[in-house]
């Protein structure tokens, strides 16, 4: 990964999309009420959105993201990066681990675009970065309106 | 014939030499004095619309008409006053009660034109000559028709209060509350904004009249909590009254509470309707707060029979778990649970769906369900260490206050947060003789509380700390829990959105204490509903339509739990619109 191609740099962000759903069917699969279920299978629907966009961006060569970077509430950095108990998760708790989970992806892509020695790829890398950093400030944005409302 | 009739027409031709009386060009020549009473102005953006100008009106030359642009809105009709000069007398008296003072009249009395219709008019909003003129009529500085200021409320002085949880609002006399109900003009304004769209003018009329029988009605009309709304309600009707956009809003809530404190329990039955006869069907209600038991006296007076299951041991959901005594005394909200129990509505206390009663079973053996289980389940600060034993969470403590347990609380607190729970959370603390500080992500006017409890709280002792971003706690080593933040300064990062903390690098603050109250917001607890039951949730919310209903066929539901204001008016508003709602599907009228 030293030297990634842009297919290979899309192939790992696909990864990791990927391994965003396999995360939410796990939840799923140990989720034990109708809410849980449904949140955990909207999460999961995104993930599914972000692979199929990733993959026919790898197929027609080009990353469509846009490159408006998005301002960063300073939530996630405050929370606690422990992972919730699947069967009694509350809302919190997921929107948590879906703040975290991207705050992880996007720190990763702002490290590959920091390190790339190809200025393409590095710029591929920054897009995704910025995208996951929209991921995060929506889930940001649900906590602050739906869970933290008297904080 | 007399001489004089013959020399007349000759005598008067020698005033034709002299200076007349009259005037050539009037307008210019006579301009109207400085504060004469002339065409009307408004400014549409100081009026809210209210009517007290069409009602006090008695040539009935005023009209409240609907204009370009200008939508309803709480505290605001979106109507403006159109004049009819055929009608105008130019009393001013329209200008002399205007709650607001946006009605004046210019100094202009001439006007010419052949349109009759031209002379009636919306001053402010259809342009004319004298919108800019700064001569003419107004209601002078001090000067008001309508009293601006309201009756105060005996309270008991903040030292008095610490020392117990004593009731702080003592009520209106006789005399008080009449005098206070003189200050409504009957708009109607607060009706539209009133989730339950009380009667308001209805019942503040009924108090000026001193008849409360008709006041009690008029409440449980479309609301079965008059004791617990008239001293805990979120009063959004004050905030729309036309009184209070150039004054003290009429203490509405206050008058509600009136009423109910004078009228005897036991005197409910002959006055308020008593159920129609049972139509044979049965309808089960989850959760015995506000909603659920607004929407069993509902449906209880429609002659259905309603039980109700509560997990506690006692009725009043967060009315009673979560707002302390010195707010809302126990008896008062056990005259309004007694009542709809009278009614013939049972509630089973300390039980639980979802154990060994489930939501499948209720929809076999009842005809409907209304689910109105609130938000029972206090969040977490997701910070590290936020699992230490000196983190308690706010609804706990104040369900713990209620049940009288000790709280242990110790001698210094700190409450997480800046909504409702945090601030009775923190009375609470300091009534058990703690001293407390209050620590808010944001400024003080953000917090979520009303402004009057964290005045209070403020006023009680609490000492409050703004901008601090929670990030950790710690074992103290003086026993207790250290609890650290991060100043903060708030940022505008985006246009159009409210100012977000940032925090300060480096500006670390940390604190021991002996008790941490988290209350930072809540969420639901549904985990009795299972797939199968069939109602579609969307973010632990279930979705329903305007009148309640879900998904699944016959199960309504309301209350915090679904809307968004999450106070106890609007819970009772869902209640009561989800029993008409139930009434229809079960083949009633739904009235």
């Amino acid at each position: 990964m030293e030297y990634p191609t842009f297919a290979e740099s899309l192939d790992l962000a696909i990864d990791r999309e990927r391994a965003a759903v396999a995360f939410y069917d796990e939840l799923l699969h140990l989720a034990s009420f109708a809410a849980q279920k449904s949140t955990l299978a909207e999460f999961r629907a995104m993930e599914e959105g972000h692979v199929t966009k990733l993959t026919s961006m790898k197929a027609g060569g080009k990353l469509k993201l846009s490159a408006k970077t998005v301002v960063d509430l300073g939530l996630a950095q405050s929370l606690s990066p422990s992972e919730p108990s699947a069967a009694a998760m509350t809302y919190q708790d997921i929107l948590v681990s879906a703040i975290k989970k991207e705050e992880r992806s996007a720190a990763l892509y702002r490290d590959l675009a920091a390190t790339a020695l190809d200025t393409d790829i590095g710029e591929t890398f920054a897009l995704l970065a910025m995208e996951e950093g929209r991921h995060k400030r929506y889930f940001e944005e649900l906590y602050d309106s739906e869970v933290a409302r008297d904080n | 014939m007399d001489i004089k009739d013959f020399i007349a027409p000759f005598a008067v031709w020698k005033r034709a030499f002299e200076k007349p009386f009259t005037v050539k060009k009037p307008i210019d020549q006579r301009p109207g004095a400085p504060r004469y009473r002339g065409f009307h102005k408004n400014d549409v953006d100081k009026c809210v619309g209210c009517g007290t100008c069409e009602a006090i009106c008695m040539n009935k030359a005023i009209d409240l008409v609907p204009v370009a642009g200008r939508e309803a809105k709480a505290g605001d009709s979106g109507l403006r006053p159109k004049i009819d000069y055929g009608r105008c007398c130019w009393c001013a008296l329209c200008v002399d009660i205007c709650p607001s003072g946006s009605l004046s009249m210019s100094n202009e009395y001439l006007w010419i034109d052949r349109d009759p219709e031209a002379f009636r008019y919306v001053p402010g909003v259809d342009k004319k000559p004298w919108d800019s003129a700064t001569l003419g009529y107004s209601r002078a500085e001090g000067y008001r028709l309508l009293e601006g200021k309201r009756v105060d409320m005996a309270e008991l002085p903040h030292a008095e209060a610490l020392k117990s949880f004593l009731e702080l609002v003592r009520g209106y006399s006789r005399e008080q509350a009449e005098k206070e109900a003189d200050r409504c003009v009957s708009c109607g304004i607060c009706v539209a904004s009133c989730p339950a769209h009380m009667d308001i003018p209805g019942y503040i009329k009924a108090v000026r009249d001193g008849n409360l029988e008709t006041g009690l009605r008029l409440l449980y009309e479309t609301n079965p909590f008059p004791e617990a709304c008239g001293r805990v309600c979120t009063h959004l009707c004050e905030e729309a009254c036309s009184i209070g956009s150039d004054g003290d809003p009429v203490a509405i809530r206050w008058l509600k509470r009136y009423i109910a404190d004078q009228v005897e329990l036991s005197n409910y039955g002959q006055i308020l309707p008593r159920a129609e006869p049972s139509t044979g069907k049965k309808v089960a209600v989850i959760g015995a707060g506000p909603g659920g038991l607004s929407a069993a006296y509902y449906l209880g007076l429609l002659g259905y029979k309603v039980t109700v299951f509560e997990k506690d041991k006692a009725a009043g959901g967060m009315l009673r778990y979560g707002i302390p005594e010195y707010r809302l005394p126990y008896p008062a909200l056990d005259k309004d649970i007694g009542y709809i129990e009278s009614l013939g509505v049972e509630i089973k206390r300390g039980v639980a769906v979802g154990s060994s009663l489930s939501l499948a079973s209720l929809r076999r053996d009842f005809d409907a369900v209304y689910i109105s289980t609130g938000l029972p389940v206090a969040y977490s600060l997701e910070i590290p260490g936020d699992k230490h034993p000196r983190v308690l969470d706010g609804v706990a403590v104040l369900a713990a206050a209620t049940r009288g347990e000790a709280l242990g609380l110790g001698a210094k607190v700190a409450v997480i947060g800046g909504g409702n729970v945090a601030m009775d959370a923190a009375r609470t603390a300091l009534r058990n003789g703690a001293s407390v500080d209050i620590l808010y992500r944001r400024r003080e006017e953000d917090m979520p509380a009303d402004p009057q409890e964290i005045a209070e709280a403020k006023a009680e002792g609490a000492r409050l700390i703004e901008k601090a971003i929670p990030i950790e706690v710690k074992d103290a080593k003086e026993g207790g829990a250290l609890f650290v933040w991060n100043e903060a300064r708030m940022v505008q990062k985006e246009e159009g959105k409210r100012p977000v903390p940032e925090a300060i690098p480096g500006a670390i603050k940390e604190e021991r204490y002996d008790s941490i109250i988290a209350a930072i917001g809540q969420g639901p607890e549904l985990s009795f509903v299972t797939e199968e039951d069939g109602i579609a949730i969307k973010r632990f919310k279930p979705q329903v339509s305007r009148e309640g209903k879900t998904s699944a066929g016959n199960v309504f539901a309301g209350g915090d739990l679904v809307n968004d204001r999450k106070d106890a008016i609007s819970a009772i508003a869902d209640g009561h619109r989800a029993a008409q709602a139930i009434d229809r599907l079960l083949g009633g009228k739904g009235v």
